[in-house]
């Protein structure tokens, strides 16, 4: 697992004549930081990452929040067509990206969205796969509990914000890690919901550093290493909940 | 009737009030009546003088661009925009990366239907995007003067038409180059100012090379490979007098896998079999030549110009090597206008008329590995110390004599994915070289059957 990060973080090092050595080579001829002024040099990165860091993080507080009522819904609570409803949503999950993100486009064309934040993070906002995953543990807080908080006076938002929450951090905080890493990774629908270039995240800022003429991989690899430094953050934040999850679901991302 | 009365005497009471007013100023107003004509006539002035100062400047043409070109060939078409802009200050261009090929093909198809489209893209198979929606606007505008459509090489030209009519204009256009290691072919002994003419004389030359020059002592060390397999098997197929494809009205059938195409299939067999090619390695094909353990390599002339600004590298080209009439089949990207308003369509034909001049398509086409287009282009200075400067441009440019394509059809792409599998089926020994193509023309011809 440890083997592509090491190999980015040396590749980020390397001259050219080094990435291209066949057999390859491990260790770069000499370790300057060249590489990572030419990423500043090529594109307005700082703008790219802010746009990353700001999208990704609304986009998952909002996903989790909804997903989180959702699954409470799914799980705590009766209403009418709720099987149903439960399986539309499940259905969503098997619909690839590609399929839809021309109706996609087209909704938020006649809506406005084109070049705004607003596209750029409410079309995103897939919540099945999340609400499932919080679904699967708030089904395991037995129902007794809540019966004893609605006799101590709780209403339902009471009851979601003070049992259902606290007893399923370690479910929300694995869900954030996969609505985090979703939306950091995202290029297609940033690329078709931007044109300008303020608006683009950092995935597509990567792509302007691939050429058809051929990709000078060093100065990517030196653009990636400074791509995965939020995920790296958020993952240490959330490594104890993540490996609980794992423990408790089997997932892994 | 009772309307129709009222209607006649309304208006013989006009007439009347009219006459009367008439007569009021011939008996003894014409003096102030000259003065009201005089303001008018300041009046009228001045709103003239405001229609010439305010109307054109708030009447700027708008134009978006698009273009599928990153790195430094965007930076370079990023530029030509800014120069035309300077230029002509009553256009302002808003213009965006739209990402590779792929990705600006669906960003484009995507606008297209919400009326959000560029007026003018640089795009890979852009006459999918004009000429298959019966849009062939700058067909009737190639006879612009100030264009000179016979300057643009004819192979060039089949590059951008759908069911034979010209829809876009060529742009970043590249062939295939084969190149070569100096150091392999100086330890092997090899003289190429001769160079082999033929394929089978390829082959031996190729066979030697990899027989004693390998200069890393890798025991993984090959003779000859190519970047983009389709690419070079449809160079192969026309060279040796098989057109890919079959084109009957506007009918469109596989036409690779007749006699012709199976000589080309076997060929590509017996480089395999005589071990002067490995087996499937072709992604990898580019990093060996680069690190020495391959001696020919047949990729875009596009790699021509970072190369040759590598000093590490000794490399150099030979022309492609022929079957039985030399060619090479194009690639690259094609400026297209999807504007829609009749004013928009022509400001974008202004632009595309810019770009695809003699002096900024030579530019781009030398600051990106691009080819130059036209052929005036070639005589340009600049040009002709590039040739001077490394022989590989030489190479590249006089192919553009013998460059050829096939028109655009919807299916293309398939058709490359499927020649790509039937290839590497033969390679590895899966299925006989015409048993591979065959299989590739019926599922080709199932896909354009719907």
């Amino acid at each position: 697992m440890i083997f592509p990060f090491v190999w980015m973080m040396l590749s980020s090092f390397k001259t050219p004549a080094d990435v291209y050595n066949y057999p390859p080579k491990w260790i770069p001829s000499s370790f300057k930081f060249t590489n990572y002024e030419e990423v500043f040099k090529k594109i307005p990165f700082i703008r790219f990452y802010a746009n990353s860091i700001f999208v990704s993080v609304v986009q998952t507080v909002l996903q989790i929040a909804i997903s989180a009522m959702g699954a409470f819904a799914f799980a705590k609570l009766e209403f009418p067509l709720k099987n149903k409803l439960f399986a539309f949503m499940q259905s969503s999950l098997f619909v690839p990206e590609i399929v839809t993100i021309i109706p996609l486009f087209l909704l938020a064309a006649s809506a406005g969205l084109i070049d705004t934040y607003t596209g750029l993070i409410v079309a995103e906002l897939n919540c099945a796969f999340t609400t499932l995953l919080i679904m699967s543990f708030f089904q395991t807080i037995p129902n007794e509990l809540i019966d004893a908080a609605k006799v101590d006076g709780c209403g339902y938002i009471r009851v979601f914000l003070e049992i259902m929450l606290p007893n399923s951090k370690t479910a929300i905080g694995t869900a954030s890690l996969f609505a985090f890493l979703t939306h950091w990774r995202s290029y297609m629908w940033p690329l078709i919901i931007t044109n300008d270039v303020k608006m683009r995240t950092l995935p597509i800022g990567l792509k302007y550093l691939v050429t058809e003429t051929g990709t000078e991989y060093q100065v990517l690899m030196a653009a990636s290493v400074m791509a995965i430094v939020p995920v790296l953050i958020v993952y240490m934040l959330m490594e104890k909940e993540f490996v609980q999850s794992i423990t408790l679901t089997g997932l892994k991302t | 009737m009772e309307n129709t009365a009222r209607a006649c005497v309304l208006a013989g009471n006009m007439n009347r009030e009219l006459g009367t007013r008439m007569r009021a100023n011939n008996r003894g107003a014409i003096p102030q009546g000259g003065n009201t004509m005089k303001k008018s006539v300041m009046i009228c002035i001045v709103m003239l003088a405001l229609i010439a100062v305010v109307i054109p400047a708030g009447a700027q043409t708008k134009l978006k661009v698009w273009f599928a070109v990153s790195g430094d060939s965007g930076e370079t078409f990023k530029a030509l925009l800014e120069k035309y802009k300077a230029a002509n200050p009553n256009v302002s261009i808003e213009y965006s990366y739209s990402g590779n090929y792929a990705d600006t093909a669906t960003k484009v198809s995507a606008a297209l239907l919400s009326n959000t489209a560029p007026d003018v893209a640089l795009m890979a198979a852009g006459p999918l995007y004009t000429g298959a929606r019966d849009d062939f606007f700058i067909e009737s505008k190639l006879n612009d003067p100030d264009f000179n459509k016979d300057d643009i090489y004819p192979g060039v030209w089949d590059y951008a038409k759908y069911n034979g009519r010209i829809c876009a204009v060529p742009y970043g256009i590249s062939t295939q180059v084969m190149y070569y290691n100096k150091a392999i072919i100086e330890k092997a002994g090899i003289n190429l100012k001769n160079p082999p003419k033929t394929w089978n004389e390829f082959l031996q030359v190729a066979k030697t090379a990899q027989t004693k020059g390998n200069i890393t002592g890798t025991p993984d060390f090959w003779g000859f490979d190519v970047t983009d397999v389709p690419w070079l098997f449809k160079t192969m197929l026309n060279q040796n007098e098989n057109s890919v494809i079959s084109v009957k009205g506007t009918k469109i059938s596989p036409a690779f896998n007749d006699d012709k195409g199976v000589e080309v299939a076997n060929f590509w067999k017996k480089l395999i079999d005589e071990k002067v090619m490995p087996v499937g390695q072709h992604s990898n094909a580019e990093k060996k030549f680069l690190a020495g353990n391959l001696a020919f390599l047949a990729a875009t002339s596009a790699r021509i110009s970072r190369w040759s600004k590598d000093p590490n590298l000794k490399i150099d080209a030979i022309p492609m090597p022929y079957f039985k009439r030399p060619s090479v089949a194009l690639g690259g990207n094609v400026l297209v206008i999807l504007a829609k308003d009749p004013k928009t369509k022509e400001a974008a034909w202004d632009l595309v008329k810019f770009l695809a001049s003699k002096e900024n398509q030579t530019s781009f086409a030398l600051n990106t590995g691009y080819l130059p287009i036209r052929k005036s282009g070639l005589t340009l200075p600049e040009a002709k110390a590039a040739v001077t400067e490394n022989p590989m441009y030489a190479i590249a440019f006089d192919q553009l004599d013998i460059s050829w394509s096939y028109w655009h059809f919807e299916q293309m792409g398939t058709m490359d994915q499927l020649l790509a599998q039937a290839v590497d089926a033969l390679e590895r020994g899966a299925l006989t070289p015409k048993a591979a193509l065959d299989k590739a023309a019926k599922e080709l011809q199932a896909e354009i059957d719907g």
